[in-house]
């Protein structure tokens, strides 16, 4: 298994797409620190809630675990195009020929990918320090990094983007054409989750936190924004249930299906 | 050339009533055959006939709706060295195009716990070791094919499975291809090659195995389908009564008229043309009969078309 694992990080790593990826979360990250930082205490506009102050822990949690807001949908899509890349380029048909039982590639694949987001998250948690501690001094707030649950909701934020990794490699064996399967993702994180987090209040379901993003978001304790969040370690439960189930689907549907 | 000089013993493929159907395509239908080791064998039949499903059932790549394949009297699936036993290239484009020749041979070699030495060596063996750390994506489809040949004999194997290996190679490559498939079943290893072009493989063959819709139509050694006695000779002249006086006088039988042409067997064109040429017989057209394997093949492959 060992090697298979290796075997799996060599093939991130010796194609361009993953630092790409980073980049882009990266960028995301710093951007998303930065303005949560620089609009904390203002207006939200449209009638929204005033967004507490830098001296507040609710903000500077959310500041500071900014790296999952800006990597988990580049968390997603790495994992994504770890399996359909496979399907896409036939690279799959090496792969099982190299391990014809088959669940021991995808498992090393999860593994690997987990590996993979993990240095996304610490990269990405990295971003939102650095991007948004000199923006909180500016404003006259202390840096904060170890106010109430700052170094719990920046570790989690890690951890979740390392979960989403497996979460796209479950949607990259469901749908396995890439294009597809990366729309399918992006289009569930940004548009089918929060419409059904609004059918779901508009119906009065006290459903939408169980949601992944919304129980990823809850990880990361972040200031009240209006909608009912779980504890964060609830949401940390169902984060991993989400990729487990995504991993277990990853592996059955690989295992029984003609390669052609 | 290879690590390893000669193989100890022999692996046989063994195909035994295998049938695969995708939903109401009868892709493979009751296919049995063996492929022997120290022999070339070429798995021949028109695009659409099945071989790369039967050769995916081999590999457990598919799994077939009944029957078994073998390698060795185990299933792909069973092996505890896979790539270590068989070798396998299925597709020219199996590579990701982002990635280094090097970096694919090198993810395979991780995963399979074969000697990173062994990356340098078969890239030397298919002479990319210039090109081998540029992407793939840049590839002509003759250099992805010698990196599907590289791949396939990473950690030399006994067994080589290689589909339509010649494709994509000009003549050339081919002539290489031949001489080092050859020289791979000179040391008792067990080479099954699939082509639709028989000319492509009709000199590097040992063993033929035909097939047409899903079906083995004609199996045998390349000698015995190829065997010249079974070959016609045909001739065409102003003078037929003349003619076969002159083929009788030199003992050479006639087995019949074809559209106005006289046929013989057991002779070669050379033979009936001195005979004609010595009583002073007029000849229009003198030629040999197509071998069976290639009417064979023909006929199949027109089957095909249509």
């Amino acid at each position: 298994m060992g090697s298979l694992v290796g075997s799996e990080l060599l093939k991130i790593r010796s194609t361009r797409l993953w630092w790409a990826l980073l980049i882009g979360a990266v960028v995301w990250t710093a951007l998303s620190a930065g303005i949560t930082a620089a609009t904390a205490g203002m207006e939200a506009g449209f009638g929204g809630e005033m967004a507490p102050g830098v001296e507040s822990p609710e903000l500077l949690r959310t500041v500071y675990s900014a790296g999952f807001s800006g990597g988990y949908v580049f968390a997603l899509i790495l994992g994504v195009t770890g399996m359909t890349g496979e399907y896409r380029y036939l690279t799959i048909t090496p792969s099982f020929l190299v391990a014809p039982r088959r669940y021991p590639v995808v498992v090393a694949k999860l593994v690997a990918h987990l590996g993979t987001g993990l240095v996304y998250g610490v990269v990405c948690a990295a971003a939102a320090v650095a991007a948004g501690l000199p923006v909180v001094l500016i404003k006259g707030g202390e840096p904060g990094l170890l106010a109430d649950g700052v170094p719990r909701a920046v570790l989690m934020s890690v951890l979740a983007v390392a979960l989403w990794t497996l979460i796209g490699i479950g949607i990259g064996t469901l749908v396995r054409n890439q294009i597809a399967a990366i729309m399918v993702g992006v289009l569930l994180a940004f548009l089918i989750e929060p419409l059904l987090s609004v059918l779901f209040n508009y119906l009065e379901w006290d459903a939408a936190k169980f949601l992944p993003s919304s129980a990823s978001q809850a990880l990361l304790s972040p200031y009240d924004v209006g909608f009912a969040m779980l504890e964060w370690w609830a949401g940390g439960l169902v984060l991993v249930a989400y990729a487990l189930v995504f991993a277990a689907i990853g592996v059955l549907f690989s295992v029984r299906r003609d390669v052609t | 050339m290879l690590t390893s000089a000669m193989v100890q013993e022999g692996i046989e493929i063994a195909v035994s009533g295998l049938t695969k159907r995708f939903g109401p395509v009868h892709a493979v239908s009751d296919m049995t055959f063996d492929v022997r080791p120290g022999r070339v064998t070429g798995f021949l039949g028109p695009n659409g006939a099945g071989k790369t499903t039967t050769l995916r059932c081999v590999l457990g790549l598919v799994e077939p709706t009944s029957g078994s394949a073998t390698i060795g009297g185990r299933a792909y699936r069973d092996l505890e060295d896979p790539i270590g036993t068989v070798g396998a290239a299925l597709e020219a484009a199996s590579f990701h195009p982002g990635r280094s020749a090097r970096n694919h041979l090198r993810v395979m070699a991780r995963a399979a716990r074969v000697p990173q030495s062994r990356v340098g060596a078969v890239l030397d063996l298919v002479a990319l070791q210039a090109d081998a750390d540029r992407r793939v994506g840049g590839y002509s489809l003759g250099m992805r094919q010698r990196l599907g040949l590289a791949a396939a004999l990473l950690a030399d194997p006994p067994v080589l499975v290689l589909d339509e290996p010649a494709n994509g190679l000009d003549p050339a490559g081919i002539a290489w291809l031949r001489d080092f498939l050859r020289d791979l079943a000179a040391d008792g290893r067990t080479v099954l090659i699939s082509s639709h072009v028989l000319s492509e493989v009709q000199q590097t063959v040992d063993d033929v195995l035909i097939i047409a819709q899903g079906r083995l139509v004609r199996e045998g050694s390349l000698a015995d389908l190829e065997d010249p006695a079974s070959r016609g000779v045909l001739v065409r002249s102003p003078e037929p009564v003349k003619l076969r006086e002159a083929l009788r006088s030199a003992s050479i039988t006639e087995s019949g008229s074809v559209d106005g042409l006289v046929r013989v067997v057991g002779v070669t064109p050379a033979q009936v043309g001195s005979a004609a040429f010595a009583h002073g017989v007029e000849l229009h057209e003198l030629y040999a009969e197509a071998s069976d394997l290639e009417r064979t093949f023909l006929e199949l492959t027109t089957e095909g078309a249509l």
